[in-house]
This record gives C-alpha cells, structure tokens and sequence, in this order.
C-alpha cells in the first residue's frame, strides 16, 4: 500500500514524513526544500505490521505546475494511483492551502487532511473548528505537529489513512465540465474554487492576530531584506560558519582526532614490523595514512554541516534569497540562486538538485553550471591541508577560497548572460517569506551525523579504493616489478599522469605527483589529500603544529616542490576545475542538455586553468621578479579558450536574435 | 487616460484591493491567482525597499521584486 503526501510548499511534509519513516531526508524552514519523490516503509509502530510505503513529494500550492518539482507532485498523484493520499495543510495559512485540498479531494483518491504546524496556531491564538472543517471538506482532519511526532495526532492521522484506503469519498467540490484550454473558462472555474475555500475559512477559523499586521518579525525582516544591512548581515553569518567550523572549533576537534588517527597508524606499522616491506607500505602509510588523512579533517565539515543545518532550518535562507536577488539578477540569475550556493558549501550533488525551484529555464541552467564553484565540503579537507602545510594554517586560505568561489559564480553568471543573449526575457521574483522558527538542535546533530557518516563510508570505500589503486599504481611499474627507490618515475602512475603533468607546467606545477592527485580529485575531491598522502608518503603533513616545529612549509616545499604561490595556484586548481563525477552526473540530469553540460564542463575546466595560471604567473613575477616556466604556452592555451568562447557566444546569439525577430514578427502581424 | 495605480505607489501598512493583474505572463498570473493574489482580493504592503517589498496575501508574507509589484495593479 502507497500512501503520499502532498501539500503546499513549507507545510512539514518531509518533517512527518521522516517522523513517520525514520528516515532522515533534508528539511528546511522554506519552500522547494524537497525537489525530488522519496518513497519509504512507514515505521512499525505506525503501519501496525503491514507494509505501507510513505510517498514524499515536492510541496505544490495546486495541481497546475508552475516549477518543476510542482509537476513531480500533481504527476504523481494524477498518475500513479496511491491507496490514500495525505494532505499536509499549513495551519497557519489555511485559506491558500484548502485550494489545493479541494483540488486532491476530486482525484477520487481518499484523503485525510493533517493540520500541520497546529502548536504555532495555539500561539498566535488562532483556531480552527476540526469537526466543521472535517463536515465541510467530507474527510477527516486531525491536528498535527510534524516536529514534536510523540505529542501529536500523527499517529491516529496515519491509522485513518491506513483504513481508509479503497474507500470513496464525496467530493466537497467538482470542477464544472468546462474546456481546459479555454482560459477564461478555467479562470472562471478556479474563482469558484477559491470563493468556495473562502466560505469554508470564514466558517470554521477564528483569528486573535490579522496577518495583516505589521509585527516584531515582519521588522526583522525589514532590516533581513534591506539592501545593505542585510548583505552585511548575511556576510558575516556566512563568515561565522566558515570561521567556527575551519578556523577555530573543527580544527581543535581535528587536531585531537589526528592524533588519534597517528597513534593507530604507528600501531599497524608495529604489527607489521617483520612482514615485507612492501605490504607494511601499502597498509600503514597508503591505506590507513591516506584514509587518515582524509579523515582527520572529518570535524571541519561536521562542524559546517551543524551550522548550515541550523541556518536552513530557522527561516533564515529565504530571506538571504530575497535581499540578494537584485544583485544575483544584474548578473542574470534570481534570488533563489543563493539556496543552491548555500547548500553547495555542504555537497554540490544537493545544491545542484535545489536549482530546480528556479522557475527560468536559463536562470537554472546558469545555476546549476556555476554552483559547484563554491567549495564544497569534500574540498575541506584540500583547502584545509595547503593552508595547514603552507600558510600556517592561516585563516584567509579558507576566505579567500570561499570569496574567490562567489566572485566565480558572479563573472560566470554575466559571462552566460553575454553569451546566452538575456537582455530579451523577463524574470519576476516572488518568494514566500516563511514564520520563522527555533532551530530544531536535535536535527541539526541528526543531519552532522548523517553527514558523518556519509563521509566515512566514501574514505573506507571509494577513497580507500582510490588510495590502494594509487599505491599500487606507483609502486609498480609496467612489468609488475617493484619500483626501485630512485627510480619512481618508471611507474606506472607516473607514466600515466606524466603527459597530463606536462599540460600543468604553465600553472606552476607539472609534476606527475600533484597531475596524478588532480586527477583522482575528479572521482572524488578528498582524493587529492588521500593521493598526496601516498604518493609524498607524507602522511603527518596534515598536522599544523608539527610543521611549525620542523620549519613548516619549506619542508614540505621542498618535498612536493610547491613554493607558496604555486601552492596557492594548485589549491585554486583543484577548487575550481569541474567537481567530482557524481556532480557531472546531477549536473547533466538537472540542465537536460548536452550542449549546456559540455558548456558547464568546458567553463569550469576554463576556469581553473585561468585562475591557476594568472595566480602562479602574476604571483611569481611579484615574489621571484620573473613570469614562471611556460608563460607563453600558458598564455596560448588561454587565448584558444577565450577564441571557443566567442566562437560559441556568436552561434548561440545569432540563432537567439534569429528566434526574437521570429518572435516580434509574429507579435507584430498579429496586432495587424 | 489616469495612471493606474501599482503595488509600487501602495503605502505600507495599508490594505489594498487588486483590481488587475497583469504580467504579461499567463503562468506567473495564474501561480500570483494560486497564491489568492486576484483581482477582488485583498492585498497589503507590509515593508518596501528600493527594489523589492513585502506583501501579505491571505495569511503569507511574500518577498516580490519590483518587476511583479508593478504588474499588480491597486
């Protein structure tokens, strides 16, 4: 048996759904959090031993899609026949919610209505008449509150659902047989609708406050939304998060956790003292110091991810998304670009499904190509590692990652504007400003520790994989003999990422070693930690305060070869090239075009290389007085990609003003 | 012929009657209609900034540009 819930964007379905399941799936305080259908059993003690399929779905205000997650929904419920359906109503605002109700009430499919967030209308005093609305709507009703699921009525609201399956309800209201394609008809239809809902509101509510009034949290707002204040004010919440969870709590955390990680790695090579010493270099420094090098920056992004989830989850990234739209749509984008952005400083795979609020198919696209240029967590541990091993772990590494990040999105954005002609659409922004809300601390340490998780399983799976092929690869050679010790360029990484090292020369750094970790970077990012720690056997690198003691980062300087401009200009690389393939993946299946993923992958491939090669030529020139090694090559590499840039902005544009003047013809001939 | 009057000429605080709303757009006319921003209905400006305002429509605060304000005729 399936039974879905659907309802208005915000309601809390995915916070009873989760409650319901046990699952643990990604809830925020604003609307579009969900853009995807989870399906999931019900929990025992709430299906009774049958087996009952909870269906989540993306929150729609009514059956006619406007973005597209709202098309999943009304989908869903059209076409794939659930036994009952929930309809999770926004007690707070139940005169827009009913439209929609009444809307799933004619599908023939039995309804139960929950009357979700009831503890905030028992606050505001406003109340409504359960057994009257129940009588109006010709279905059950129980209040409920998704985030407290011991004292609420979701336990009967479920067991209701449950009977009822099968059944038939009467529908309160039936859309007259009108043509649908006929607008004005339709329009006609849908105010019914609407006055019918209204009937039903006056009838059974009863409100103490208007919402109406201008209160305590609509000034907040005010100064949230103003222009500068708020900008400000979202500046620093963001560089509290990054300070917090990189410069100050995750890495006291981490520094205890390394040392724990250090302990065990000696331990292993003291087991493995007597056994050959090829298998105690596999299993001590590739495995266990290369799965521990990764692992040691585990606290910094579980940290953040604590932080953000807090963010998410008190109301705030609405109004984040509402003072930044006019800045976001100089650029060509919308408000509603932030979320992603936002998001993306945990894990680009969600941030790119998040774009899918944005209603402007270009504006999306725009979004999904650029916000993997935020660094995201799995790039923690990278930015974590350079500034640790050749800035004394200052501090301004981790900004000026982030910043440069944003500066990105903001250039990438206007260049797709450029290229992609903007000047002719227009782009309304509307986005509902929900009540705000304590952050929920129990959720926040849910979602660090299913964070956690996540990221332990990826370093004991695909990069431990990822570490052992590295190890292997570099401690043989084509003839599967041992590689002998001076010899290391005989093997076959080395042969492998030679050619690509030779490409990274003008960047400062083309050496097989750090072409080989940039590569495993792609399968996934912590990767270039893991595969530096192996092929560097630098496994304690990671630890700052040892570095400071045995002269820091000349040593380790000396060891990759890295001085810190190149350093930096290595850091930026890895940041700001393409991210990892499981982003490519989301990438491609979110723009649906491969004339855009090709476009997002050569942009951000562009990128890299430019940022890497302006920051080792110009920082050379300004630290050693001279351009670095292969300034002319570089610079003819750049000039070629700049060449395809205008060469594809000139076929996208001319087939653009082809369709616009197509366009205005037609709308001219046809006011003749 | 008299100016109409839009959402940007609305004072805050103050409650307004939608008389037209007209985006140019039927989708984005029709999602504002979802929301219960109609003609008939009730509107009120609840703050305004230099490029966007909040609204109360029904019992929601919503955050519109100016783009959209302008098309909401008072």
């Amino acid at each position: 048996m399936r039974i879905a819930f659907a309802g208005n964007p915000n309601s809390g379905k995915t916070t009873m759904y989760n409650a319901l399941t046990g699952r643990s799936e990604k809830v925020g305080n604003w609307g579009g959090v969900t853009v995807g259908r989870k399906e999931y059993q019900l929990k025992k003690e709430y299906s009774g031993g049958q087996e009952i399929i909870a269906v989540d779905l993306p929150g729609a205000y009514s059956m006619s899609p406007f973005t597209p997650e709202e098309g999943i929904t009304s989908e869903y419920v059209r076409t794939a026949n659930p036994d009952a359906i929930v309809n999770i109503v926004d007690a707070t605002n139940l005169s827009r919610s009913l439209f929609f109700t009444t809307q799933l009430l004619e599908l023939g499919i039995p309804v139960v209505v929950a009357l979700n967030k009831s503890d905030v209308n028992a606050k505001e005093g406003t109340e409504i008449d359960v057994d009257k609305l129940s009588a109006k709507l010709n279905c059950p009703v129980f209040k409920t509150v998704s985030i407290d699921d011991k004292n609420s009525g979701l336990k009967e609201m479920i067991a209701k659902a449950i009977s009822l399956a099968g059944t038939i309800q009467k529908a309160p209201y039936m859309q007259a047989d009108i043509n649908l394609h006929d607008k004005d008809a339709v329009d006609a239809e849908d105010r019914k609708r609407y006055d019918f809902v209204n009937k039903i509101v006056a009838d059974v509510e009863k409100r103490k406050t208007l919402s109406t009034e201008v209160g305590k949290a609509d000034k907040l707002d005010a100064v949230l939304t103003n222009p500068i204040a708020g900008i400000l004010i979202f500046a620093a919440v963001m560089f509290g998060v990054f300070w917090i969870s990189q410069t100050w709590l995750g890495p006291l955390i981490a520094d205890w956790l390394v040392g724990w990680i250090e302990t065990f790695q000696g331990w292993v090579a003291g087991q493995l003292e007597n056994s050959p010493a090829i298998l105690s270099a596999l299993l001590a420094d590739g495995i266990v110091g290369g799965v521990g090098a990764v692992v040691g920056f585990l606290p910094l992004v579980m940290v953040m991810y604590f932080l953000i989830a807090l963010l998410e989850d008190c109301g705030y990234m609405a109004r984040v998304s509402a003072v930044m739209d006019p800045i976001f749509k100089r650029v060509g984008l919308s408000g509603k670009s932030v979320i992603p952005v936002v998001i993306g400083t945990g894990c680009g795979i969600p941030a790119i499904m998040a774009c899918r609020t944005i209603r402007d198919e270009r504006e999306r696209r725009a979004t999904t190509m650029l916000t993997t240029f935020i660094p995201c967590g799995a790039k923690i541990p990278v930015i974590g590692l350079f500034a640790g091993a050749f800035f004394n772990g200052a501090g301004w590494v981790s900004t000026l990652s982030y910043f440069l990040g944003l500066t990105l999105i903001f250039f990438g954005a206007l260049l797709i504007k450029v290229i992609t002609g903007y000047k002719y659409r227009k782009s309304f922004f509307i986005m509902e400003l929900p009540k705000w809300k304590a952050p929920s601390l129990k959720y926040a340490f849910k979602s660090m520790m299913e964070r956690a998780k996540a990221y332990i399983i990826k370093a004991a799976t695909i990069i431990l994989i990822c570490n052992t092929v590295v190890q292997v690869m570099q401690s043989f050679n084509w003839h599967f003999q041992a590689v002998e010790e001076g010899a290391e360029n005989t093997s076959i990484l080395a042969s492998i990422a030679s050619p690509f090292a030779i490409l990274l020369i003008p960047l400062g750094f083309g050496v097989w070693q750090l072409a080989a970790a940039a590569i495993t970077g792609f399968i996934a990012k912590e990767n270039v930690v893991g595969t530096l720690a192996v092929v560097y056997g630098l496994t304690s690198f990671i630890d700052v305060d040892e570095l400071e003691m045995t002269g820091g980062a000349s040593t380790v300087a000396a060891t990759m070869g890295l001085t810190s401009v190149t350093a930096l200009a290595y850091l930026f690389f890895n940041l700001y090239t393409p991210p990892c393939f499981a982003a490519i993946g989301a990438m491609n299946s979110e723009m649906q075009s491969k004339g855009w993923l090709w476009g997002a992958i050569g942009l951000q491939l562009g990128t890299g290389y430019t940022i890497a090669f302006l920051v080792n030529q110009i920082g050379t020139l300004m630290t050693e007085g001279h351009l670095a090694a292969g300034f002319l090559p570089g610079l003819i590499a750049v000039a070629c990609m700049v060449a395809i840039l205008i060469l594809v902005s000139r076929k996208v544009r001319a087939h653009f003003d082809e369709q616009y003047e197509l366009h205005k013809g037609k709308a001219s001939r046809a006011a003749a | 012929m008299e100016e109409k009057m839009t959402l940007l000429d609305a004072e805050i605080g103050k409650t307004y009657t939608v008389k037209e709303i007209n985006t140019d757009d039927d989708d984005m006319n029709s999602f504002l209609f979802r929301l219960g921003c109609y003609t008939g209905e009730p509107i009120t400006l609840i703050s305004k900034k230099k490029k966007s305002c909040i609204v109360a429509i029904k019992d929601g605060r919503y955050n519109l540009d100016n783009l959209l304000s302008e098309a909401i005729i008072i």
